[in-house]
């Protein structure tokens, strides 16, 4: 009761926070900060509490709030934390103070409704991921993109508006098509089952011929395939990227990318697993196809947002392949990486807006021996690049290979009883994602903190104690998901149990279930 | 008791003139500079008290029998469209003195009253045409500049083509089977008789001419533009939601069959489509919320896809939506010393720094008015769609979803004006205090609307 309790406290102090804001005063830039790296804080740290709380041998949902909304409709406010949820709630908790503090010294313009959007963002982020009920789900889903559109475009570099409002346009197509297929979805469970509902586990009891599932599955698939972003709709992402602020960047890459996997993980897949059981050739050579393709691009570009935009790319798409592997080692594989690149990309993100609050350019030519310039800095960012590589002890290592893992165990069955070939070539060429993910990461770090010595600024100053602070806590997590990643493995094994149970059973109408 | 229902049953309608006698005494008397706004305020607010009240009591009467008649939900939609023009009034207050704006709209109001329980064709006749000939005054009212002229022209020249068309179905209607019975034009809707079908076009088009829905959407810009700010806001708000509740009054039971269907779904889409497209490149605000409000007729009329039953649910929470959140950009606009300055988009450009209120109020606004959640328009879009696919029409649902997406860039593009650009070289204006009050009452409901759709839509 209590932690319920907690849990929706959780989600609405970023409003609370948000309303704090408008009420104070307009000038005063420094308690503005302060309120909100408070309030953050806090809210992290009341995470932080029901993570311990979270019991790993209970299947479902816990500490659930569940209140009639729309009655009439059979809509609910229903939140909760399961196995699906809990490590990308913890990640959104984690991340909030963090980017609120590193944009202490970057934002400097309209600070108070900069840091509103900030809680805004929080509190739609955290409510799409406890939403047990998919139209709040959507509320939530469609809800952040405002915070997110003024974020890019107000603070956001030169292409700032071309930036956003391709951003916005973009995913909001994805979603009206979403809105349509929600509607369907709910009217047929309503004409089929006779129940009105748009809880999740209501909906997965929907039976649907695989003409409608296969329809109703694109239309999701392409609101999610938008968010995450797969090949070939990702083009909304390096703009994004590159025009938003620090802060826009970490908190797209750090938590809005992962929205799409997780609407994979939680909704498509398990509420059409026919239709998705038809697609999953097309998907996994989607997945691969971003794998690779955008470690390509990573390798060739010369703004250093650029890379880290591409990157994410590529490492979306083993979140997605480990997601489609349908092997519980592959599906946890895939909740680690998403956990995992939601720190390494936040972390790199950041150090990206470090350098270039000091230098004002993210020219990858005009930088050279960082690492005899700002030494603390090159450490971390080292550590980052390794994690971001897949360095073994780092968090980048567990998710990949357990992704790869499961992608070779599911693949070699078939492949061995001569019946299909493509999963296998499929892996084999994830493989080589990993190695041109060392390549360009590398390549990155190698013209960036070696060689000869050059900043387009100078003295260059190295981290203050904030910027350590920050980027030692994220350092920490990363190792700490690298060298145990038994505790929240646990924590999701059951849910990952569940999503390939649903995922695997036919759910076309007429059948025994 | 017949001269009780009388009374009773017409009790908003009673207020409305009790208090445009009064208007005129004031006037006669020399009082009304100083008492007319209160005076009208008061009216229109006992109006929809009384409507409400009577609904909430569940009281049904008709004291006209198959002429007029009310009931709770007829009544609760006479008290909305009543209540959406109380901002009207507040918004007005700081623009136009005298007695001649209050005495119009409240015989406006009450012409819609009349439309809202009109059972026959005669009190509908009356009703919509009390409802608007004022407006064309109306129109006129704010004469500033010569394009007022000539949007009322061009507006009382359509609106009479409409009438003429009205009649024309109606006499049609008439003609086959000799009642004025409203219940006369559902049955007709599925006939296959020619002339009834040929009624019911007609009937229907007058009602798309009065809506402005596409291809007879051309007069509403212009009028819209020519109009000022509290005239612009009554017919896109009152008007709009009184035409709107009169055709689902109008359709009453009829399930809509082919080709009617198609009548009352593609013109609609077109309009959505159209309407959405056209307000892209407008250079006017007035004009934007012009094709904005035929793109959003077009959505009002998808509902009558739907099943008889959750329609009238539908357009009233839409309506509600709908008007609070347009009635919040004309209360929330910054008053400039010359109208046209007022209009121009250009002028909203770093409109946050000059006036975070106005910004902030508008562009919830605008966000609602684009059906982006967490804010109503986006429930009362759910609404309208999720009938129309229980209805088995998922094909039109589908379009006019993907139609509704056309819409939301020139609604961002307000956003990128007032967020994003860099400040128009105007001095800032600050609200004047019946415009501030008028927009706090709009989007408190506003975001209770939002908190609690539920409640609402129960309520409806």
């Amino acid at each position: 009761m209590l932690e319920a309790l907690v849990l929706n406290l959780v989600l609405f102090l970023p409003l609370l926070g948000a309303g704090l804001l408008l009420v104070s005063p307009t000038d005063h830039h420094d308690f503005t900060r302060r309120l909100t790296l408070v309030v953050m804080s806090l809210q992290f740290a009341l995470t932080a509490w029901l993570y311990g709380r979270f019991d790993s041998s209970v299947a479902g949902l816990q500490f659930e709030t569940r209140l009639p909304w729309i009655q009439s409709w059979g809509v609910h406010y229903q939140i909760g934390l399961d196995g699906y949820n809990i490590l990308l709630v913890m990640l959104t908790a984690f991340l909030g103070p963090l980017v609120t503090a590193g944009a202490f010294s970057s934002i400097s313009k309209d600070v108070k409704l900069f840091y509103a959007m900030v809680f805004l963002i929080q509190f739609a982020m955290m409510g799409a991921f406890l939403a047990q009920d998919l139209f709040l789900f959507y509320v939530f889903w469609e809800a952040m993109l405002i915070p997110m559109f003024l974020m890019i475009g107000i603070w956001g570099g030169e292409r700032r508006i071309y930036a956003t409002i391709k951003f916005f346009l973009y995913t909001a197509f994805g979603s009206i098509l979403m809105l349509a297929a929600v509607i369907y979805l709910v009217y047929s469970l309503q004409t089929t089952s006779g129940i009105v509902s748009f809880a999740f586990a209501d909906l997965v009891k929907a039976r649907l011929p695989l003409g409608a599932q296969s329809w109703l599955l694109a239309a999701f698939a392409l609101s999610f395939a938008i968010k995450v972003p797969m090949v070939p709709l990702h083009t909304w992402l390096p703009d994004a990227h590159v025009e938003a602020p620090t802060a826009g960047s970490v908190i797209l890459a750090g938590v809005l990318l992962k929205m799409g996997t997780y609407g994979f993980m939680k909704l498509g897949f398990p509420l059409f697993p026919d239709a998705t059981a038809l697609f999953t050739p097309w998907l996994m050579s989607l997945a691969v196809l971003s794998i690779v393709y955008g470690a390509c691009l990573a390798l060739v570009q010369d703004d250093i947002k650029k890379i880290i935009a591409y990157s994410s790319i590529s490492h979306l798409g083993y979140v997605m392949l480990g997601l489609l592997s349908l092997e519980l080692v592959g599906i946890q594989g895939a909740v680690i990486q998403m956990v995992s690149h939601g720190l390494v990309a936040a972390g790199l993100f950041l150090m990206v807006g470090m350098i270039y609050e000091r230098c004002h350019t993210r020219e990858l030519a005009a930088y050279g021996g960082l690492a005899k310039l700002v030494p603390v800095y090159s450490v971390f960012f080292m550590i980052l690049t390794l994690a971001s590589v897949g360095l073994p002890t780092t968090s980048g290592f567990t998710g990949e290979f357990l992704v790869l893992l499961g992608a070779f165990k599911a693949a070699w069955p078939p492949f061995v009883l001569g019946l299909n070939h493509l999963p296998l070539v499929l892996a084999v060429v994830a493989v080589s994602g990993v190695v041109l993910g060392a390549l360009y990461m590398l390549r990155f770090a190698l013209g960036f903190l070696f060689g000869a010595t050059k900043a387009p600024h100078s003295p260059l100053s190295d981290l203050n104690t904030r910027e350590k602070t920050i980027l030692g806590l994220i350092v920490v997590a990363v190792f700490a998901l690298g060298l145990f990643p038994d505790e929240p493995m646990r924590k999701t094994e059951l849910a990952a149990k569940a999503y390939k149970q649903l995922v695997t059973t036919s759910r076309l109408p007429g059948r025994a279930p | 008791m017949i001269g009780r229902d009388v009374l009773m049953a017409m009790l908003p309608e009673h207020l409305l003139l009790l208090g445009i006698v009064l208007l005129i005494v004031l006037e006669i008397a020399g009082l009304a500079r100083r008492a007319a706004p209160t005076v009208a305020l008061a009216t229109v607010a006992a109006a929809v008290w009384a409507a409400a009240r009577l609904s909430f009591d569940g009281y049904a009467a008709a004291p006209f029998a198959g002429h007029f008649s009310v009931d709770a939900a007829s009544l609760l939609a006479k008290a909305l469209v009543l209540a959406l023009a109380l901002p009207v009034l507040l918004i007005a207050r700081d623009e136009f003195d005298g007695v001649e704006f209050p005495v119009l709209l409240l015989s406006s109001l009450y012409g819609v009253g009349l439309m809202l329980s009109a059972d026959s064709f005669l009190t509908l006749f009356l009703g919509l045409e009390i409802m608007s000939l004022p407006v064309y005054v109306l129109v006129l009212l704010a004469y500033q500049r010569a394009q007022s002229a000539e949007a009322a022209l061009k507006y009382l020249v359509l609106g009479g083509t409409s009438t003429a068309m009205f009649l024309m179905g109606v006499s049609l209607l008439y003609g086959g089977t000799g009642s004025m019975d409203i219940a006369v034009f559902a049955r007709a809707i599925g006939a296959a008789d020619p002339m009834a079908r040929a009624a019911v076009v007609l009937v229907i088009l007058a009602f798309f001419l009065k809506a402005a829905i596409v291809p007879f959407h051309a007069w509403a810009p212009d009028a819209y533009e020519g109009a000022s700010v509290p005239v612009t806001a009554y017919m896109a708000v009152v008007v709009k939601a009184g035409v709107l509740l009169a055709a689902v009054r109008l359709f009453g039971p009829a399930t809509l069959a082919s080709p009617m269907l198609e009548l009352v779904a593609v013109l609609p889409l077109a309009s959505i489509v159209w309407g959405n497209l056209a307000a892209m490149r407008q250079p006017s605000l007035r004009r934007m919320v012009a094709y904005s409000s035929i793109a959003h007729a077009g959505y009002l009329f998808y509902a009558l896809l739907g099943a008889p039953e959750g329609r009238m649910q539908s357009v009233t929470f839409y309506l509600l939506a709908y008007g609070l959140l347009n009635l919040l950009v004309f209360a929330a606009l910054p008053p400039a010393a010359d109208d046209r300055e007022r209009d121009r988009l250009d002028n909203l450009k770093g409109l946050f720094h000059r006036s975070p209120f106005a910004a902030l109020m508008i562009g919830i606004a605008m966000l609602s008015l684009a059906g982006i959640p967490p804010f109503p328009g986006f429930v009362a879009k759910f609404l309208i769609f999720k009938n129309v696919v229980a209805a088995g029409h998922t094909a039109y649902a589908v379009l006019g979803l993907v139609g509704s997406y056309l819409g939301i860039y020139f609604y961002l593009r307000v956003l990128q004006f007032m967020f994003m650009s860099a400040d128009a070289a105007i001095a800032p204006a600050p609200l004047r205090r019946h415009a501030l009050g008028a927009s706090l009452a709009c989007v408190a409901l506003a975001l209770l609307v939002a908190a609690f759709p539920g409640w609402v839509i129960e309520h409806l």
